[in-house]
């Protein structure tokens, strides 16, 4: 659909101009291939093709409010408004994973990729993940039974998916980040394994101001934006709040009413996922492995004890008229003291007749009968095909961890205690030898049901004077021992529940003393373990995770630190319709000599509209900082130190939103304001060379409690020279809609989706222009 | 017993351990070969902990041989890597490297991961014995091998692995110690640690005076006398065995 304005030197192609069916206020475009995913005004999530095909919707339930995708375009990290970050993927929209790691909602994301591969660059740390190599593929969590497929949600069709996301996805070190309504930031490696999590309230900026130690502190702030810089060093943070002075000093001069309200910026220093990526990357994939699989034994604990429980439910139903029989007969005698006497050839007492013969009957004895041997099956399969198998790769990969553990010099930096590891691995092997234990009773369980019901089928048989010639054998020991452990007891449901009053399970005196000569040979320490359930083991083991892997959470936690902090402009308003955009750009400058350190390889920029409301005397402006990262420890070194820039827009337009496009360029769009006709007025969209702008550079002063862009306007109007923005001499395309924002260009893929207000999307290639496409035609 | 005896520098017991070993074998060739090559392994490894490095290389030799022709694919490894040592230790390092690397190869390919670490370590090893120019190699070998040999490795493997890293920092010339001494001593220390518990004198000692030497150099005296203390101690152990309190000497 091509419009037919084929003018000479119109730039940007246009691609289409289509019909959308809500509101946008998200769009994304995927890094990787040509797929933009919009989220609705009503939280659903579009997923379009370039040429505007629909691949798929999903509607989470809840309010979106961020979107991002992952670096290798593979899946799509969505925010939501109770703090939930879940992850989608790309091909059917489907639930990889969720993970609610925020309490108010999560107003932006940022998900980073380090550039190179590890082990590529001749790393030191080429270290293989050897589970593979041992392991036939990692177990999937089993079904519940009687439920049809697609009903189990995010655990069953896209375990293909699920499986790939947690392997291969692996292969290079990315870094979820998510800011919050309260200040909150959180980080995750891969999106799956928390790392940190940090609340900029608790950071505090101390300058010297006439030789008094000031501290100045965010209050009330709500994070905005945050980027992540390339190399994983650096974090950019803006927000809204007031920042207020933290006086040590009482004879203060500068006292103010209130703080400075409005959007202000920060600095993180993250270097720590640079530092220790390579050690980062391995605890982060062991571990986020490890909790898939803890996953899949969560759900096979629970569909065996949901089996089994059936199974018992339907035996007792059944057999529990037998003794109600009995007082109605009058006899003081128990159901097993009646199969007793019945195995030992006495005369069969009338209630238990009547029940063999009447109530239970040859139909419904077959009928427990198969229902208990069916369950024992299924959960023997569950043992061997989930249960057993995620239990051994836990042990395994817990056995990794201990290794990287131990060397302390590498990873006690990141949190990862020996101690701690130590006591999971050990839980690890002990709930192995539960499993096998369980599978143990289990069989033995089984087996003697299964003949018991065979020796009450033959009595039947006998009862009824029939025929019992072909029946199955049975064992009369094994008839009794049934009676006596197994009629109203169920030790294979006493392992899968886990009970409030702990049972203990009675452990021979002599097992107890081997276990504890076991330990003298490398046996477990904790010799009490045989005594717990299957099912109290494995919380323990669980919480013993949580404990090891809390420890590198905290740790890394404590190492992200506020490096500057600089206060933007005053935003009376709701500042989250400030379009703004930051972006990190070569530094072409200086990329030469200073290659190796990761530090000064990027530049940052963060591009912004300045709201009509924060200063008086300049309207309809855009300003842009760059090197604001730089600015406090480096500019010694001679680095950029922070420079800024106001861009005036003409008049008769007013900019709906902007974005950071590649090589420094920026990408406007703006409406014009003049529209007076109710058609459809009209939009432009330009883009801007950033770094040919006349950048000045701000004096930095040890004062906070000025707006940054104050100074700078001040200084314009000193000099009288704010830049104009020129717009004849720039790419310009126009829009005949009014365009709204979001604004979504994809710097990787050249493609840019401008929302008209009338419910339109158009898309244009801004690498192309429009003649030179019609020249190659 | 004979890994006992060896780690106390009693050769003579741990020769007569081994030939008992041996003897209990049948003597029908292609019989009970598991029993005869633990046996002159064990035999290859007292004479090299005697420092007989010729015979101990001799023995390995015919070792090899024997298990070549039987498809001993996991001795042929360990075999090899015995031969690697035997040359390390004699200090024809460039003799040594070859096998090494035969070692790691066979390793690799049939999936012995822990002999593979142990491997890369002595080839490390190796490097490290060649001159400070092989620094950089080595610590990329003996790094990519740490977490394998702490996860999995003995004690003794555990403390080579510590001094070897130690070891590459401080042979590196562009790593000063004053910068991060945390990185040296760390490794030194837990190597002491697990060497204490094996009574492994001669690695004990190196580790010892690896650590005053650091401590000197840091001008932390008191600690450096401590650690020459230690040193002195076990110099003293390994070459003066007969230690009367050895509960050793006591079953014969």
């Amino acid at each position: 659909m091509e419009t037919d304005e084929v003018e000479q030197g119109l730039p940007f192609q246009l691609q289409f101009d289509k019909p959308v069916p809500a509101q946008i206020k998200i769009a994304e475009w995927n890094p990787e291939k040509d797929l933009l995913a919009m989220v609705t005004e009503d939280s659903k999530i579009l997923l379009h093709r370039f040429n505007w095909q629909r691949l798929w919707t999903i509607s989470p339930g809840r309010c979106i409010t961020s979107l991002c995708w992952r670096p290798d375009g593979k899946a799509i990290a969505v925010g939501l408004e109770d703090g939930t970050v879940s992850l989608h993927d790309v091909e059917n929209g489907k639930l990889l994973r969720s993970m609610k790691s925020h309490t108010v909602a999560v107003v932006c994301l940022n998900w980073e990729e380090d550039g190179q591969l590890i082990g590529d660059s001749g790393n030191i740390l080429a270290y293989e993940d050897r589970t593979s190599r041992f392991f036939p593929p990692a177990p999937r969590v089993p079904r519940m039974p009687g439920l049809v497929s697609g009903d189990t949600g995010f655990m069953d069709d896209s375990e293909d998916s699920f499986g790939e996301l947690s392997n291969s996805s692996h292969q290079r070190f990315n870094i979820l980040c998510s800011g919050d309504k309260d200040g909150s930031i959180c980080f995750s490696i891969f999106g799956m394994f928390p790392i940190g999590k940090i609340n900029i309230h608790e950071f505090s900026v101390s300058t010297l101001l006439m030789d008094n130690q000031v501290t100045y502190r965010l209050l009330n702030a709500s994070i905005c934006k945050v980027a992540l810089s390339k190399d994983l060093c650096h974090l950019i943070v803006t927000c809204s709040g007031e920042l207020v002075e933290e006086s040590v000093e009482s004879r203060d001069r500068h006292i103010f009413g209130h703080g400075l309200l409005g959007l202000h910026s920060l600095v993180l220093d993250t270097s720590i996922f640079w530092k220790r990526k390579n050690e980062l990357h391995q605890v982060a994939q062991q571990a986020s492995n490890i909790e898939d699989l803890t996953e899949v034994i969560r759900a096979s604990l629970s569909v065996m004890c949901k089996q089994w429980s059936d199974a018992m439910h339907m035996f007792h139903e059944k057999f529990d008229s037998l003794s109600s029989l009995i007082i109605d007969h009058g006899l003081d005698s128990s159901p097993q003291e009646e199969f007793l006497s019945l195995l030992c050839g006495a005369r069969t007492s009338p209630p238990l007749h009547q029940f063999l013969v009447s109530s239970l009957g040859e139909v419904g004895l077959k009928r427990v009968s198969k229902a208990v041997s069916n369950a024992g099956k299924e959960l023997q399969f569950i043992v061997l095909d989930h249960l057993q198998p995620a239990a051994e790769i836990i042990g395994f990969r817990m056995g990794e961890l201990r290794g990287l553990s131990r060397w302390r010099t590498r990873y006690k930096v990141i949190g990862l205690d020996e101690r701690l590891i130590d006591n999971a691995t050990e839980k690890a092997g002990m709930l192995l030898v539960q499993v096998e234990r369980f599978m143990m009773i289990l069989s033995s369980a089984v087996q003697q049901f299964s003949n018991f019901f065979s020796w009450l089928l033959k009595c039947i048989k006998l009862l009824m004077s029939e025929t019992s010639d072909q029946l199955l054998p049975f064992n009369s020991e094994l008839v009794i021992i049934f009676l006596r452990f197994l009629y109203d007891q169920d030790p294979v449901r006493q392992l899968l529940e886990l009970s409030e009053v702990d049972h203990n399970i009675e452990i021979e005196l002599e097992t107890m003393q081997k276990i504890k000569e076991l330990v003298q040979l490398g046996g477990f320490s904790d010799s009490e373990y045989l005594q717990r359930t299957m099912a109290k083991e494995f919380q323990q083991m669980e919480s013993s995770f949580k404990e090891a892997f809390a420890m590198p959470f905290t740790t890394v936690s404590e190492k992200i630190l506020c490096e500057d902090l600089l206060p933007m402009f005053p935003c009376p308003s709701s500042p989250f319709n400030v379009p703004m955009s930051i972006s990190y750009y070569k530094d072409i400058s200086q990329a030469v000599s200073t290659y190796q350190t990761c530090q000064h390889r990027f530049i940052d920029y963060i591009a912004f509209k300045v709201p009509d409301e924060s200063f008086s005397d300049v309207a309809n402006c855009i300003g842009i900082a760059r090197g604001f990262m730089h600015d406090s420890s480096s500019v010694k070194k001679g680095y950029t130190s922070l420079e800024a820039v106001l861009l005036s827009v003409p008049d008769g337009y007013h900019c709906v939103d902007l974005s950071l496009y590649k090589e420094s360029q920026m990408v406007l769009l703006l409406n014009e304001t003049t529209s007076t006709s109710e058609s459809s007025g009209s939009a432009h969209m330009l883009v801007v060379q950033v770094t040919d702008l006349p950048f000045v550079s701000v004096p930095r002063s040890t004062n906070l409690n000025y707006w940054k862009l104050h100074e700078l306007k001040n200084f314009y109007l000193f000099e009288d020279s704010i830049t104009y923005l020129q717009m004849e001499n720039e790419k310009v395309r126009s829009i005949p809609h009014s365009a709204i924002a979001p604004l979504a260009v994809s710097a990787s893929r050249g493609v840019a989706c401008v929302f008209a207000a009338r419910k339109r999307a158009l898309v244009y290639i801004l690498e192309e222009d429009e003649d030179e496409a019609t020249d190659a035609e | 017993m004979s890994v006992l005896y060896t780690c106390k520098g009693t050769s003579e017991l741990a020769q007569q351990v081994c030939d008992e070993l041996g003897v209990l074998a049948s003597s029908v060739i292609g019989v009970d070969m598991e029993l005869k090559t633990e046996a002159s392994l064990r035999h290859a490894r007292t004479l090299l902990a005697a420092n007989q490095f010729g015979q101990a290389a001799a023995v390995a030799h015919s070792l090899f041989c024997m298990c070549y022709k039987f498809n001993l694919q996991v001795e042929n490894a360990t075999v090899l890597l015995l031969l690697a040592e035997i040359h390390k230790k004699s200090g024809n390092a460039v003799l040594g490297l070859p096998y090494a690397l035969a070692s790691l190869s066979f390793c690799q390919s049939f999936n012995l991961d822990l002999l593979k670490a142990s491997a890369t370590l002595t080839l490390a090893e190796l490097w490290l014995s060649l001159g400070s120019n092989h620094v950089e190699r080595a610590s990329i070998l003996v790094q990519g091998a740490l977490p394998m040999i702490l996860g999995h490795g003995g004690l003794e493997l555990h403390a080579r692995a510590y001094i070897a890293e130690a070891k590459c920092y401080l042979s590196n010339p562009s790593f000063s110690v004053f910068e991060n001494s945390e990185v040296v001593l760390d490794p030194l220390r837990q190597a002491t640690e697990e060497l204490e518990v094996l009574e492994y004198h001669e690695l004990a000692a190196e580790a010892f005076y690896l650590m005053a030497m650091v401590f000197d150099k840091l001008g932390q005296l008191e600690e450096r006398e401590e650690a020459a203390a230690s040193f002195m101690k076990h110099i003293k152990a390994l070459e003066n065995p007969q230690d009367e309190q050895d509960p050793l000497f006591n079953i014969h």
